[in-house]
């Protein structure tokens, strides 16, 4: 873990690129756009959102360490320690959780700034949902590498899964909209991770009015539900496929 | 005659590089189009009335601006491929070809002008058959002021390619102007909104300024005055973009001839 959130650091351009990303967005589109619709407190809603977003975009990164790592031979050392394989594997799952957290908080205390905190057990309970988020995002994004093994693919996939995981949920607008445009993206947002993620986010923050979810338990037990699905594939898919060269 | 055989090498070099990113491109494409088809149709549920009595439809709004985005992330591509090629030393080999500098820099950025419009096309043929056809001459003014947008965009693209010494300061420089460009623009939402902004004392005035100026915004809104009708015509639109087209296709070219002879 400790290595994983280390070498996250090292990509400092990336790093700077999303805090500039995620300043931008609150300071030209999120301003704006509250302007172009008719949705009351859209400004905090999008905001809320962002963060989300952000999240999910750094746990992802993950899967791209995978790629560097095996090109340069660090598997073979990493299989090499005195840890066993379970240890390994669920290291790098959390660890590239842990790291996407602690990158987007400085973000997202720049949110909470904008946002404010109505209630701080809520916030409490929205903050460790967003943690089992991002391990669980992680995990997905190990086991999307371990399972595509080719770096331009899994590129090109992130990319395009991106869009769509993102703007079908509720990070950019609300619910009750989504359904509307279409009962399809409608359906798919209701189902979808970042959609509990973002809803839970804005519960804790206090900004109540357009959350879709009458009780914040149900988008809770989806976040636990991703999470310990990605976290058991992930593991099990990486553990066969690193052990005696299985990866290329 | 020989000048132009010496440039179309160029092209042809750069045009197989950009072949070989396919499905990379086959990705993009999709993402831009998750954009139009997913983003838009709902932010057009969101809008206020006073915004749809001034843009109608958010979905024909947007189209024109996803137009302009496609083309300027396709013709910025060519930066990193020349970031690179200093980085590796590649440009050495380019200066000792039987071709004169100017040659060579000009093609460097004809072709990436010229990709960003290959690239662009899928996309502007999705407006046309989703907002509304142009006449035979707004097609041609269209085609001819994006044209000049992607050239515009290949030189800024290739001026910080070969001032910048490493991929990071590369992808550093390329995210501010990417984020300034398109959202300080009318891409996503219409320029009235960033005035109102302006003149509410939200919106920095030089800002408000950059994006009247903001050759995305000009290119977006010649589109929509010509397929949506609003905002009118004006010739500003035209001579915005030709002014950045002249000033970074002949700023790139100056300054990738002399730092690659430098380095």
């Amino acid at each position: 873990m400790e290595r994983d959130v280390r070498l996250f650091f090292q990509y400092k351009v990336m790093v700077i690129m999303r805090a500039i990303w995620f300043v931008s967005q609150i300071a030209f589109f999120g301003l704006i756009a509250s302007r172009m619709v008719a949705v009351e407190d859209y400004f905090r809603y999008y905001v809320g959102g962002l963060s989300v977003m952000t999240l999910y975009s750094a746990a992802i990164f993950i899967g791209f360490d995978i790629y560097e790592e095996a090109e340069h031979g660090v598997f073979e050392y990493l299989l090499s320690l005195p840890v066993t394989r379970r240890q390994l594997v669920l290291g790098r799952s959390i660890g590239g959780g842990l790291r996407a957290f602690i990158y987007v908080a400085p973000l997202m205390c720049i949110a909470l700034y904008v946002i404010g905190i109505a209630n701080p057990l809520n916030f409490l309970i929205a903050l460790f949902s967003l943690f089992l988020f991002a391990f669980g995002v992680s995990g997905m994004s190990i086991t999307l590498a371990v399972a595509i093994k080719s770096s331009d693919r899994f590129d090109i996939l992130m990319g395009v899964l991106d869009a769509l995981i993102v703007r079908l949920s509720t990070a950019m607008y609300p619910l009750s909209f989504v359904k509307e445009a279409n009962p399809l993206y409608g359906w798919i947002a209701n189902f979808n991770p970042v959609t509990y993620a973002a809803e839970l986010f804005r519960w804790g923050a206090g900004i109540e009015s357009l959350i879709s979810f009458d009780n914040p338990l149900l988008p809770l037990l989806g976040i636990v539900m991703f999470f310990g699905f990605f976290m058991f594939v992930g593991i099990v898919l990486y553990d066969k496929s690193i052990e005696g060269g299985g990866w290329r | 005659m020989a000048v132009k055989r010496h440039i179309v090498y160029i092209l042809e070099n750069d045009f197989r590089n950009f072949f070989r990113y396919k499905w990379w491109l086959v990705g993009l494409i999709s993402m831009n189009l998750a954009d139009l088809f997913i983003m838009a149709i709902v932010y057009n549920r969101m809008l206020n009335p006073e915004i749809i009595q001034q843009i109608k439809s958010y979905f024909n709004f947007f189209a024109p601006g996803l137009t302009v985005t496609g083309l300027f992330a396709s013709a910025f591509m060519i930066g990193r491929e020349v970031n690179m090629e200093k980085r590796r030393e590649v440009h050495q080999y380019l200066l000792s070809l039987p071709m004169t500098r100017f040659e060579l820099a000009f093609g460097r950025v004809l072709s990436g002008g010229l990709r960003g419009m290959m690239y662009m096309s899928p996309l502007l043929l999705t407006c046309f058959a989703f907002v509304g056809l142009p006449t035979l001459t707004q097609f041609f003014i269209i085609l001819c002021v994006l044209f000049f947008l992607a050239m515009g965009i290949s030189g800024l693209s290739i001026a910080i390619a070969v001032s910048t010494r490493s991929i990071d300061k590369f992808v550093t420089a390329r995210g501010l102007v990417y984020y300034l460009l398109f959202f300080c623009s009318s891409v996503f939402y219409p320029f009235s909104l960033i005035e109102q902004l302006g003149r509410e004392g939200k919106f920095p005035l030089f800002l408000v300024q950059f994006a009247r100026i903001n050759p995305l915004s000009n290119a977006s809104d010649l589109i929509r005055s010509f397929l949506l009708g609003t905002p009118s015509f004006s010739p500003e639109m035209i001579i915005s973009v030709l002014v950045f087209s002249v000033v970074f296709t002949g700023l790139a070219a100056f300054a990738y001839i002399k730092l690659i002879e430098r380095a």
